[in-house]
């Protein structure tokens, strides 16, 4: 007999039982009155949402959906998907011209990479940083990504016949971040690769994941793109033995968790074989499926940051562990808080403030660590903590890469 | 000292401050006659505010007692035009499921059509679509113009206009006899519960409105009525499932309604015969609950997911009729007792049978029954003139309190209407919320302590709905308490033992259905107030 | 992902638990479902204050004796006399080392404050608190409380209500600051957590020092809700110093700031014994063998298992979902262990809130040593501490904490001696 076996409802949010506990590791409500908060955002107000929609509060977009919340909550509510999917079910706010430019980053990058040394240049000049202030609203404070001359994906083609010679593959999902502005951590990640004896493939098709597109409301248009995605890469993974690896920490949490609940499509025959690089090399060298062979001659000391999306996914642990075998690596860990960049939040002119201030006990902590890079695995976190601070940021495959004997 | 003469003489003595106790104040009043209403506890306490909260269109009655079905849909329109606030037009479904006879929804159909209600046999599949909650197999499924009616703002805005006609109300003012001249009622003794006086007051008709308890009211007056207290079993959900009613197209039975109301539905409800001893302590047993949920998820199959917050039950006073001495057949219907002529007791009256659809109705018969002891030939205005609360729409209200937070601002209008205007004026602090869940301010409840008769957390609760949502006062009961001694309603050692009082009585409603979340929830609440604040029972507290 | 043990559940006990073993040179990680019941402390740990048969306890070590014939099954009478004084003793070092400084002794409970302006007893409190070495009266005669205007979580009539009854003359001050204006435009934030977000800026922190001082008048003691030491531990000793006289803070309902930091500074030093820490996820299902737990997956691990040669299960009762009832049986999620319960859910509570509720004594049974019991067999491998466990009624009992930690550090000792 069915009768409520667990009390345990479908409806997540009733699994709040109103302790609290997720107010205290908000990075926002700590940072921006205007935010309602997690509980009155999350399960408080889905509650009063399915009375009334006209409960919704447009405050929820001050959320930055780093989970954190999620991570603390000892009921396992998932408050930062309720207040997403809250978002794109009742917002009735239109997004701006700004909202499609920072949102696209894949178009973006395809019309700038041709010209990549006019757009940086223009992107850093005064007058244009006042034009996208005062009339596109995103803060003249903030220092763009450069983009790069050339693609990853071009570089890689080039060199698929290598690739194609390795007899163990891998599919890589680069992102934006890597085809566009930083194809170094992409070379790296092939080198990495083949120093493990795998080949790398692109998908048929990649997308950009959506996380941006997402955040800013343009839900259907991330719909399609996730679609092309999981299309592609269940067509990769069909009849081989394979993985889809990232080096991005927000695109994989995006492929495989916000997939699902927020833009509707199923993944979950392909969930479990996407992850990101360094789960998949932990995985080979503590199985002793691998030996690299790292230079004697470099020492390195690095902070490890934990982004928002690798906090939730439970993975820091792999990139350290990764870290802590390269020998001449000393590896400090930081506190694991919010950077306050959050992919595009902090682009914005109205978040600048709230994103800087979020971040400060991070900077801080930085700067006091006598590190010589910042590691991390986002690509978001790097800008920020780059333009924040007076260290470098690089990705723990390039720090490996850098490692590797050559 | 002397009472002042025209606090202690009145025209009527209203006894029991149900939603027909308040309704017959508030028309007694409006035609003009100084009204005492005496209530042994809060307002709302019995039968009132433990039911559905169901507006009924009377389909439910169709086929087994036309006559209540006319009164419902008459009532039902005339509730949807004075109370506005209290409504909500979510219409109603009767389902027909597999194994339901699809013979009795053509019965069902022609028997609401002759009562005047309005019946709309739908396809199973545009049904679905109205309410994608309904159990997906039906068969069969009918529209009708029922509704959802908050019980405790009813009896609020009955009050409130009862009080603005000149009206007073006594709240935690027992009656414990009755004053008599030879036969003839002259007033009545009542003990003040918040200070332990005995008062009396006078008046020249005595009416008996206490709902279940009225059978221990009329012995005090030395008449019988021939009452049975009928037990019902309902479950509070954590939110609202449904949008529109949804009842089973079979002959009235256990567990077949399911009705949405503010944030959450309930479904009920049982009905067993109980002994007049138990009325004032009804437990729900685990019995109850199990039968409760097997029926509602048929009707919504999500029920099996929900979060159940609490158990509850009420007394419906079964009335035998007069003409019955064996007291087996009873009538649901509306039963208005002079005892002048029943009994040959002059200056007493006693309304009882109906139901919450027909109080105004009640009200209305027994307040002509006064008028006419009384000589008094004012007409009724309760079924025109809107209540507090009720006389202007949301939209427009909304645009006087744009200062308060979004959700604040919905919820209070919700619960107060257009008196919701008296919290624009609430500074940051005022706009704290006390209660999280149901998102209530110290402004509204510093309205409620100084506008809405409360004297403890409960009846706080009655007028703001705070404790009501799905933590269960675990969060606001102690802000509550705090706010309340803050403004001076009661010391700080009262204000703990009314927060024992409270949480005891949270947990009654909460101990039937605790397995799951809700024990999880139970444990935290232990914790928190056993635990780190080191509360004791109201008994030990009071010490 | 191999340790020597992995402890599940990251709360008091098993960050104890872990920071022990961590000493003793283990490799061990803790995966926790969420953060603990720490956020919610009232700033003590009991021990004992209360036998099952309501008596109170003045020294919980002399109460062994009682309580042994009282409650057989209760974990001290598991550990014996002897052992319970030697881990009680060891506790206050443990914590102090971490950071998370306490005062009492286990010989004799003293009071602490509720946020109700309760005393009640109890072993060990967080430096900072107001408390009182005596049961019958306070250590002083004039005090000053101060909190902030439209802080709900902390009533100051309950307080004065609650010092008054002990003869204790207590001004109130409401006070009002800038810096925290923000919180109070939210209907909502102003929480004891983000109070105290403000106050770990020094200048704000000082704005607060100028309060104090202008408005405590004659008294010998200022009082204050706990809003205050994230980060800045420093804080009170700072305000003590601009007053020139003692400062000392009184519980809040949560969230439990000085809580949430013992919680913090608890994580902070097992990270920097070597512990591995994972937040935010959970254990879902285990390999047992031959009565041994082989290995245990987790949802964010997926098909990458953990492999220790001991495990710990600390994952608390109810709340942390430690423990699971459902309408007709209570179970322990992880291993299935064997936990004794009746059969009819009505037997599980009491009607009346404050009476004793059975659901809080049922847990997980071990043998003698704490090792969980699965179909009538102990697992060699597998230790249970804390809430989890079945005998002991925490609230009626007084013993919450002071059960989560011995058995902590009686397993970690076990373990320690085994290798």
């Amino acid at each position: 007999m069915n009768l409520q076996e667990h009390n345990i409802s479908d409806n997540n949010f009733e699994q709040c039982i109103k302790c609290t506990v997720c107010t205290v590791y908000c990075p926002v409500s700590a940072a921006n009155a205007d935010f309602p908060g997690p509980k009155q955002s999350g399960p408080d107000g889905e509650r009063l949402r399915l009375k009334k929609p006209d409960f919704y509060d447009e405050a929820l977009k001050y959320c930055i959906n780093c989970k954190r919340c999620e991570v603390a909550c000892p009921s396992n509510v998932r408050i930062g998907d309720i207040i997403q999917a809250a978002r794109i079910k009742y917002s009735k706010k239109k997004p701006t011209v700004r909202d499609f430019m920072l949102a696209n980053t894949d178009l973006m990058g395809t019309l700038s990479t041709p010209f990549a040394p006019v757009v940086n240049f223009a992107l850093g000049l005064k007058p244009t940083k006042a034009v996208l202030d005062g009339v596109m609203k995103i803060d003249h404070r903030r220092m763009f990504p450069k983009y790069a001359f050339g693609t990853f994906e071009g570089w890689l083609k080039k060199q698929a016949q290598r690739q194609a010679s390795f007899d163990r593959q891998v599919a890589y999902f680069h992102g934006c971040y890597v085809n566009y502005n930083h194809p170094q951590l992409g070379k790296d990640f092939v080198k990495v690769m083949n120093a493990a004896g795998f080949g790398v493939q692109l998908l048929d098709r990649e997308k950009c994941c959506g996380v941006a597109l997402i955040s800013n409301g343009f839900i259907n248009q991330a719909r399609k793109q996730g679609q092309v995605n999981i299309e592609s890469i269940r067509k990769k993974l069909a009849d081989r033995d394979m993985t889809v690896l990232g080096t991005s920490s927000t695109c994989i949490f995006t492929l495989r968790d916000e997939y699902p609940h927020l833009l509707n499509i199923e993944n979950g025959d392909v969930r479990d074989r996407i992850e990101l690089a360094t789960r998949f090399l932990y995985r080979l060298l503590s199985d002793g499926k691998v030996n690299f062979r790292f230079r004697r001659d470099k020492k390195l000391k690095v902070a490890y940051h934990t982004p928002c999306h690798m906090e939730k996914l439970g993975w820091s642990y792999y990139s350290v562990e990764l870290l802590k075998m390269i020998p001449g690596v000393e590896v400090q860990m930081l506190d694991s808080q919010c950077c306050g960049i959050a992919g595009t939040y902090g682009f914005k002119k109205e978040n600048y403030e709230v994103s800087q201030r979020i971040g400060e006990g991070l900077f801080r902590q930085i700067e006091e660590s006598g590190a010589d890079y910042v590691v991390t695995d986002c690509e978001t976190c790097k800008w920020q903590i780059e333009m924040s601070t007076s260290r470098r940021c690089e990705h723990p495959i390039s720090i490996l890469a850098q490692m590797l004997e050559s | 000292m002397k009472q002042d003469e025209t606090m202690t003489t009145f025209d009527v003595i209203i006894v029991g401050g149900g939603a027909t106790g308040a309704g017959t104040a508030r028309d007694c009043a409006r035609r003009g006659l100084h009204v005492l209403l005496l209530e042994r506890s809060d307002i709302a306490t019995g039968a009132t505010g433990r039911n559905h909260g169901l507006l009924h269109s009377g389909a439910r009655y169709a086929v087994t007692d036309n006559e209540s079905a006319e009164e419902c849909i008459k009532e039902n329109r005339i509730l949807r035009h004075i109370a506005s606030h209290c409504v909500e037009e979510t219409d109603g479904l009767f389902l027909t499921l597999p194994e339901d006879d699809l013979a009795y929804q053509s019965k069902f159909v022609e028997a609401c059509r002759s009562a005047g209600i309005q019946a709309e046999v739908m396809d199973p599949k545009e049904a679905l679509r109205l309410e994608p909650s309904a159990n997906p197999s039906i068969i069969g499924a009918v529209r009708v113009p029922d509704g959802a009616v908050d019980p405790f703002r009813l009896t609020a805005s009955n009050i409130l206009d009862a009080k603005a006609h000149g009206a007073v109300v006594l709240t935690y003012h027992e009656v414990t006899d009755f004053l008599k001249v030879g036969n003839r009622i002259t007033g009545v003794q009542a003990v003040d519960h918040k200070t332990k006086e005995i008062k009396r007051y006078y008046a020249d008709v005595v009416v008996n409105a206490g709902g279940i308890w009225g059978h221990g009211i009329a012995a005090k007056a030395g008449v019988q009525v021939g009452m049975m207290p009928a037990k019902g079993a309902l479950l509070i959900f954590g939110h609202r499932v449904n949008r529109m009613v949804l009842n089973r197209c079979r002959k009235p039975a256990d567990a077949d309604i399911l009705v949405p109301g503010d944030t959450i539905c309930l479904i009920g409800t049982t009905s067993t015969k109980v002994p007049f001893e138990e009325v004032d302590n009804m437990l729900v047993t685990a019995k109850e609950v199990d039968i409760l949920l097997r029926e509602g998820e048929k009707l919504a199959p999500a029920l099996a997911q929900t979060r159940i917050l609490r158990a509850y039950a009420g007394v419906r006073p079964l009335v035998a009729s007069d003409d019955d001495p064996t007291g087996r057949s009873v009538s649901r219907g509306i039963v208005v007792l002079d005892h002048a002529t029943r009994d040959g007791i002059e200056g007493f009256v006693t309304i009882t049978g109906g139901k919450l659809m027909t109080y105004r109705l009640m009200a209305e018969w027994t307040t002509d029954l006064v008028c006419k002891k009384l000589g008094v030939t004012a007409a009724c205005s309760t079924a025109l003139e809107k209540l507090p609360g009720s006389r202007e729409e949301e939209e427009e209200v909304v645009k006087r309190v744009v200062s308060l937070p979004l959700a604040q601002r919905r919820s209070s209008i919700a619960r107060h209407g257009e008196l919701a205007e008296k919290l624009a004026g609430n500074t940051p602090v005022d706009n704290s919320l006390v209660c999280e869940c149901e998102e209530v301010s110290i402004g509204e409840v510093k309205y409620a302590l100084n506008e809405l008769d409360v004297n403890n957390l409960v009846d706080l609760r009655r007028r703001t709905r705070v404790g009501m949502g799905t933590c269960q006062g675990e969060l606001c009961a102690c802000r509550a308490a705090g706010v309340m001694s803050g403004e001076g309603k009661y010391c700080a050692k009262r204000a703990k033992e009314d927060l024992a009082s409270f949480l005891n009585e949270r947990w009654k409603g909460m101990a039937p259905i605790a397995w799951g979340d809700t024990l999880r929830e139970s444990e935290y609440m232990s914790w928190m107030y056993e635990g780190v604040c080191g509360l004791k029972s109201p008994q030990k507290q009071g010490e | 992902m191999k340790f020597d043990t992995l402890i599940i559940g990251g709360g008091l006990s098993g960050l104890v638990c872990g920071i022990r073993l961590a000493k003793q040179g283990q490799r061990c990680a803790i995966v926790s479902s969420g953060q603990s019941a720490l956020h919610f402390s009232s700033g003590s740990f009991d021990l004992l204050n209360a036998l099952p048969d309501g008596r109170v306890v003045e020294n919980p070590l002399e109460a062994w004796e009682e309580l042994a014939q009282q409650a057989p099954q209760h974990p001290y009478v598991k550990l014996g006399r002897a052992m319970m004084e030697e881990l009680a003793a060891e506790v206050p070092g443990l914590l102090g080392a971490a950071g998370v400084l306490v005062q009492g002794t286990a010989d004799k409970n003293h009071r602490r404050f509720t946020p109700l302006g309760e005393l009640k007893p109890t072993w060990l409190t967080l430096e900072g608190y107001a408390v009182s070495r005596e049961a019958d009266r306070l250590p002083w005669k004039k005090a000053a409380l101060f909190n902030i205007a439209g802080f709900l979580d902390f009533y100051t009539g309950f307080i004065v209500g609650g010092l008054e009854k002990w003869g204790v003359e207590c001004t109130t001050r409401l006070f009002n600051m800038g810096a925290l204006e923000h919180l109070r435009k939210n209907p909502s934030e102003m929480r004891s957590a983000n109070i105290a977000r403000v106050f770990a800026v020094q200048e704000n922190l000082e704005e607060l020092g100028r309060v104090l001082q202008r408005n405590a008048g004659d008294a010998e003691v200022i009082l204050l809700p706990a809003v205050l030491g994230l980060e800045r531990t420093h804080a009170l000793a700072y305000l003590r110093e601009v007053a020139g006289k003692e400062v000392l803070v009184l519980p809040t309902l949560p969230p439990s700031v000085p809580g949430l930091n013992a919680q913090l500074q608890l994580r902070k030093y097992f990270q920097e014994l070597g512990g591995t820490y994972m937040l935010g996820d959970s254990i879902l299902r285990a390999e047992i063998e031959d009565a041994r737990v082989m290995r245990v997956y987790s949802y964010n691990h997926g098909n990458i298992s953990f492999v220790a040669d001991h495990v710990i299960l600390a994952t608390g009762s109810y709340f942390s979902q430690g423990l699971v009832a459902t309408s007709d049986r209570i179970y322990e999620p992880v291993f299935g262990l064997d936990i004794d319960y009746p059969v009819d859910r009505e037997n599980w509570l009491d009607l009346r809130f404050f009476a004793r509720q059975a659901y809080q004594s049922f847990g997980v049974k071990t043998d003698e040593c704490f090792r969980g019991m699965k179909d009538g067999q102990p697992l060699s491998n597998l230790y249970v501490a804390g809430a989890v466990l079945g005998g002991f009624n925490a609230l009626k009992e007084g013993c919450g904490a002071g059960v989560s930690l011995l058995t902590a550090l009686d397993v970690a000792r076990q373990i320690i001696d085994k290798c």
